[in-house]
């Protein structure tokens, strides 16, 4: 009784998420069992950046389920190619990956990890538009809290798929969702929150996987 | 007042204030009170080509116990002492940048061990700064630290010294704003490092290479640079 209520009570208070995925090939793909990826979340030095739980939230759909690709953590890939992969040296297209795998050591270090592909994050959830008002006292004979707010966020993100093995650019998907959250004041608040970043990363990460097994 | 009644109706409400009174005095507090960073974090191998060359390097006391303490009136005050990761991390980056690595006690070395190397290394902290969201109205922090890299020979006389800025930014949580400070920092060590692999290392091979080089063809001269070519090794990598 007490799950229902649980179940029931996610579904109302969940607010509604619009999503859209395109994906772009440009090559032939297939992973073995024994082969992995490593997903990079893209680093910059300006102010917006792909924020580390929506990497974290790609790896873990990947990972789990009947169809688990191989993963490499992230940071133990940047530490094993140190200095290669932080945010100042990181190659920026497949094409600069020939430079980078002609460096001593590259190109073994990589071989022997087994990692097919790379896949480079890029992307962020940001707030379009929120309004309304509400506002919560707090008094020694009580309080609440009244009126209704909203917040719209749209989330925008990119795979951009190398191939390690032909240094090429295998292809892009992206994925695009939007959501808007309300908190509505009836005495006590009521949340009704949209997740675009967490239907996004969903997203994403399965036509990921699609993408990258779907030909072997 | 005096009644068991009056006391059991009014106990709660004190105890409720008292427990708002603490979240709010808490709170005011976590924005005062002294934050202590620690840096912590993995410390990588560069996977670069060693330089076929026998140096020594000085770590200075100061750049042993680094330490930055600062105050912000939006924040509180910040104590960062990364003198010690920072050095870990600098032992393990020059031991894999140079074939022979010796640590020395002093810049001028001892009339011993003149003439035992090929150069002299000199890492130095020359600023280091932080910025959290409450100044820099971004949703991160953000460290820099300003790295002076200086090359001398034997008798101590500069050789060619470069400046390098890594630079760092992390996420921040709530309460988290120390943990924020000590990750961004991390990352400027790393970038910080990362240069000096890529970008200085080069350039010092190419120093001790042009020095062994005309140390041969000028045999029996004292072999030092000429003030031009030294000017030519003196540089600026800013962000």
């Amino acid at each position: 009784m007490n799950r229902k209520l649980i179940v029931l009570l996610s579904l109302v208070l969940s607010g509604c998420v619009s999503s859209r995925i395109e994906q772009s090939r440009e090559a032939v793909t297939g992973i073995e069992t024994d082969e992995a990826i490593v997903i990079l979340g893209k680093a910059s030095y300006n102010d917006r950046e792909t924020e580390a739980s929506f990497t974290d939230c790609i790896v873990d759909e990947l990972s789990s389920g009947s169809s688990a690709i191989k993963l490499i953590p992230q940071d133990e890939f940047k530490d094993d190619l140190y200095p290669w992969f932080e945010p100042r040296t990181a190659p920026t297209s497949a094409e600069d990956l020939g430079k980078l795998f002609a460096e001593p050591g590259v190109r073994d270090r990589i071989d022997e990890a087994k990692v097919k592909y790379l896949a480079w994050i890029e992307g962020d959830t940001v707030t379009t538009d929120k309004g309304g008002s509400m506002s919560c006292t707090l008094s020694t004979f009580g309080g609440g809290c009244f009126g209704m707010s909203y917040w719209e966020q749209d989330a925008s993100y990119e795979a951009s798929i190398w191939d390690l093995d032909k240094l090429t650019t295998a292809g892009q998907i992206s994925a695009g969702a939007s959501g808007t959250s309300y908190i509505a004041g009836v005495v006590i608040p009521i949340p009704i929150i949209a997740r675009p970043g967490n239907a996004a990363c969903k997203g994403l990460a399965n036509q990921l996987r699609e993408f990258i097994v779907g030909d072997s | 007042m005096g009644s068991a009644h009056k006391l059991k109706v009014y106990k709660p409400k004190t105890r409720n204030l008292s427990l708002i009174f603490t979240a709010v005095a808490l709170i005011l507090l976590q924005a005062a009170c002294t934050k202590t960073v620690t840096v912590t974090g993995t410390l990588p191998t560069p996977l670069v080509e060693r330089v076929p060359a026998n140096v020594g390097v000085y770590y200075s006391d100061e750049f042993k116990s680094f330490e930055h303490k600062e105050t912000m009136p939006e924040s509180g005050t910040y104590e960062i002492d990364f003198g010690s990761q920072n050095l870990k991390f600098f032992r393990n980056l020059v031991n894999a940048l140079f074939t022979d690595v010796t640590e020395v006690n002093a810049r001028e070395l001892p009339v011993e061990q003149q003439g035992t190397f090929d150069a002299v290394l000199v890492p130095k902290i020359v600023k280091y700064g932080f910025l959290v969201p409450a100044i820099s109205t971004l949703t991160f922090y953000e460290a820099s630290i300003e790295y002076q890299i200086t090359l001398v020979d034997n008798e101590g006389n500069d050789l060619g010294n470069w400046k390098i800025v890594g630079y760092g930014k992390a996420e921040g949580e709530l309460f988290g704003a120390g943990k924020a400070v000590g990750e961004a920092t991390m990352l400027a060590i790393r970038d910080g490092g990362a240069r000096i692999a890529t970008e200085v290392t080069p350039r010092i091979a190419t120093l001790l290479s042009n020095k062994e080089m005309s140390n041969r063809e000028l045999s029996g001269s004292d072999g030092s640079e000429s003030p031009e070519s030294e000017a030519e090794n003196t540089g600026e990598m800013d962000r």
